[in-house]
């Protein structure tokens, strides 16, 4: 029966930023955080492995503000417990600090056999936590698992590359990072919410963790981020008849390297 | 102190699930394909709702339910109006199942809960209220069905017309609530003397007609049946003997409640179709949304959906302290009572705001967005032609709840009948 801890990023919901016009910057203040799509995926998975083996599931975050509301909506997917790292110093965390709090967050709990994380976070997109922590915490690794099974403590996992698929196998404990084709999040019960309410979350600051200041300064400097600058290109095909404006449109396809025949 | 507007964290959650469920499963592809395809009503949305846990949510959770308290209930029904405009999913499994099902399950026996509400709750069967006769509907006290005791049983006889689900209950199993006069007629008391049954829909003796061809809500079904001699165990009883009336009254209430909430999804979602196209559409130059003929409208229907809001949750509120007193589990800030009149009241008021508004919002919106409106692209027409049934008459038609209303605001003596 194994102990599956999933790592769950409290992202910036994407789908609500807004651009300022002029400046291209992102305006990212108020816009609502969600638990990140992919994470949801991974939280899928483990539950669907406790459904079919018994165990555990324990949802993990690392944020600087009250992400209880999506760990509450971790523990009514199936999470049975909760554990957040809070604690503002986070705020200029990178990917490499992430990592290092999760793997002393992860000794703290000290049981897992399993660790599973989406294979990237839907808000900065770095798809290094996962394979860092692993590093971290002397795991093997198996990223971009599209399918998953577990058999007497061995995972077969099949890794879904950009023009292949791979499938290979580890002994627990591993740590996987999934994607999104690997299954589709349920929608909890009202029940289940209900019965959420009732799960400990426990929360922990970094002096918890017995991490100092200095260890959460971040090694990269982010010197500006803005939203790309998209130009339509305004071309008008026109022709005698639909065939012919057709035609101009595979061709304009092909030059724009749109269109392989 | 006593007025806090928020939302728990819980509540929060329960939304966003029945947010999620609608947007997979409530589509608007399904929904046109349902309002296109008409009755019965898709068993698999059905069950799915049942198992999401959307259906009779006030239920206490020892009788299969959730044990939400109203004004909960009242936010799921408005996710619910707001995902099926054409109200069919509200007018089926809130208005029906979750107002009077709840009802039902707080005077029936043991035995109908395990073979019917429960059964409901997660879906299976179908269970409603049965009051019109061909006489009327709203006129309770006057109804004609009567049941007379024989031995252990019953024998009703009568018959019910314009009933909500019908043919789904026929399909699916289940029973209504049927009230039926136990006793002598007393003219200057005609609301005595009636008593509640529940009647399995199966029961030997029970004919159910032809369903009618509504304008709209297409996708549940609505019809009647006759009762010849039909037999019923004492067990079937709904509470005490004569206190039918009161008990419908109750039923009303919890129905009522459950449609204004509805109605407030569907006005939402009326406004967040509309206000996009408007603001994209020019006409001479500009958008529609810059003229103020559309934007005023526009914000009289915000305005009047936030007051309908407003009051609802109040009287979920009124509900929720009514039903504190009797064990449920709900969390108010003051221990206040309030007179089961007094609750009507407020209740009637949301019933009598909600479709009535809604219809007028399906309405501007179809008028502005012209020959697009009136298309079946959009919902408006099908959630016009829906909630106009909640203004003729489902649960209690417009003049019913003016009713209601000026009877708690004048005193019952200035009423024109008894």
């Amino acid at each position: 029966m194994p102990t599956i801890i999933v790592c769950l990023k409290y992202a910036v919901d994407v789908t609500q930023i807004k651009v300022e016009l002029a400046t291209r910057k992102l305006i990212i203040t108020s816009v609502p955080r969600k638990i990140s799509d992919f994470d949801k995926n991974a939280l899928e998975e483990a539950v669907k492995i406790k459904e079919k083996f018994g165990g555990e599931v324990i949802a993990l975050t690392l944020t600087t503000e009250d992400a209880s509301s999506a760990l509450r909506e971790a523990l009514a997917i199936g999470a049975d417990k909760a554990f957040l790292i809070k604690d503002p110093l986070l705020k200029d965390g990178d990917a490499f600090i992430t990592a290092s709090i999760l793997a002393k967050a992860i000794k703290k709990i000290n049981k897992f056999d399993l660790i599973i994380c989406g294979e990237a976070s839907i808000d900065s997109y770095s798809a290094q936590v996962g394979p860092r922590l692993g590093e971290i915490l002397g795991l093997p690794v198996i990223s971009y698992v599209r399918k998953l099974s577990l058999e007497n403590n061995v995972v077969v996992a099949e890794r879904g590359l950009e023009d292949c698929s791979e499938t290979v196998r580890a002994q627990l404990p591993v740590l996987i990072t999934v994607t999104k084709e690997i299954n589709v999040p349920r929608v909890p019960t009202l029940m289940d919410v209900i019965k959420a309410s009732k799960k400990q979350i426990v929360t922990w600051s970094l002096s918890d963790l017995g991490v100092p200041a200095e260890e959460v300064r971040a090694a990269i400097e982010v010197l500006d981020v803005s939203a790309p600058r998209v130009e339509r290109k305004k071309v008008k095909l026109e022709g005698e008849n639909a065939k012919e404006v057709a035609e101009k449109v595979v061709k304009a396809l092909i030059q724009e390297g749109l269109l392989k025949l | 102190m006593g007025f806090d507007f928020s939302e728990t964290e819980e509540q929060k959650l329960l939304v966003k699930n029945v947010k999620e469920w609608c947007q997979r499963n409530l589509t608007a592809e399904r929904v046109r394909e349902m309002d296109d395809k008409g009755h019965p009503y898709p068993k698999d949305i059905v069950e799915g709702l049942g198992r999401l846990g959307a259906i009779m949510g006030t239920v206490p959770q020892e009788h299969g339910g959730l044990g939400l308290d109203w004004k909960t209930q009242c936010l799921i029904a408005e996710v619910i109006g707001y995902y099926d405009p054409t109200i069919a999913t509200a007018a089926g499994f809130m208005a029906v199942e979750t107002g009077w099902g709840f009802t039902i399950n707080r005077y029936c026996s043991e035995t109908v809960r395990e073979k019917y509400i429960k059964p409901a709750i997660r879906g299976e069967k179908f269970v409603g209220i049965a009051t019109t006769e061909p006489v009327g509907g709203s006129d309770v006290a006057g109804h004609k069905t009567t049941a007379k005791k024989e031995g252990d049983e019953w024998v009703l006889n009568g018959e019910k017309t314009f009933i909500s689900g019908t043919e789904e209950c026929k399909l699916w199993g289940g029973g209504y609530w049927v009230n039926a006069r136990t006793g002598p007629l007393i003219p200057e008391a005609p609301h005595r003397n009636m008593t509640a049954f529940f009647v399995p829909i199966d029961a030997d003796g029970v004919e159910v007609v032809e369903p009618y061809r509504d304008a709209g809500r297409m996708a549940i079904s609505t019809g009647g049946f006759v009762l010849k001699n039909v037999r019923i165990p004492d067990e079937y009883r709904l509470g005490e003997v004569g206190k039918g009336f009161y008990y419908t009254m109750e039923g009303f209430d919890n129905a009522r409640i459950m449609i204004a909430a509805s109605c407030v999804g569907v006005i939402k979602r009326i406004l967040d179709e509309a206000i996009p196209y408007i603001k994209e559409r020019k006409v001479f130059g500009w958008p529609l949304a810059k003229y103020e003929a559309i934007q005023f409208e526009v914000a009289e229907i915000y305005m009047e959906m936030e007051a309908l809001r407003l009051m609802t949750l109040k009287a979920a509120w009124m509900q929720d302290i009514r039903y504190q007193e009797e064990g449920m589990p709900v969390k108010v800030s003051e221990a206040k009572t309030f007179k089961p009149t007094e609750i009507a009241k407020w209740i009637s008021m949301a019933k009598w705001k909600g479709p009535s508004l809604a219809l007028q919002a399906a309405e501007k919106a179809m008028i502005w967005l012209g020959a697009a409106g009136y298309t079946k692209e959009y919902l408006f027409e099908a959630a016009w032609r829906g909630v106009m049934s909640y203004v003729v008459g489902a649960e209690g038609g417009l003049n019913i709840q003016k009713i209601v209303v000026v009877r708690e605001l004048l005193g019952r003596e200035f009423m024109p009948y008894k």
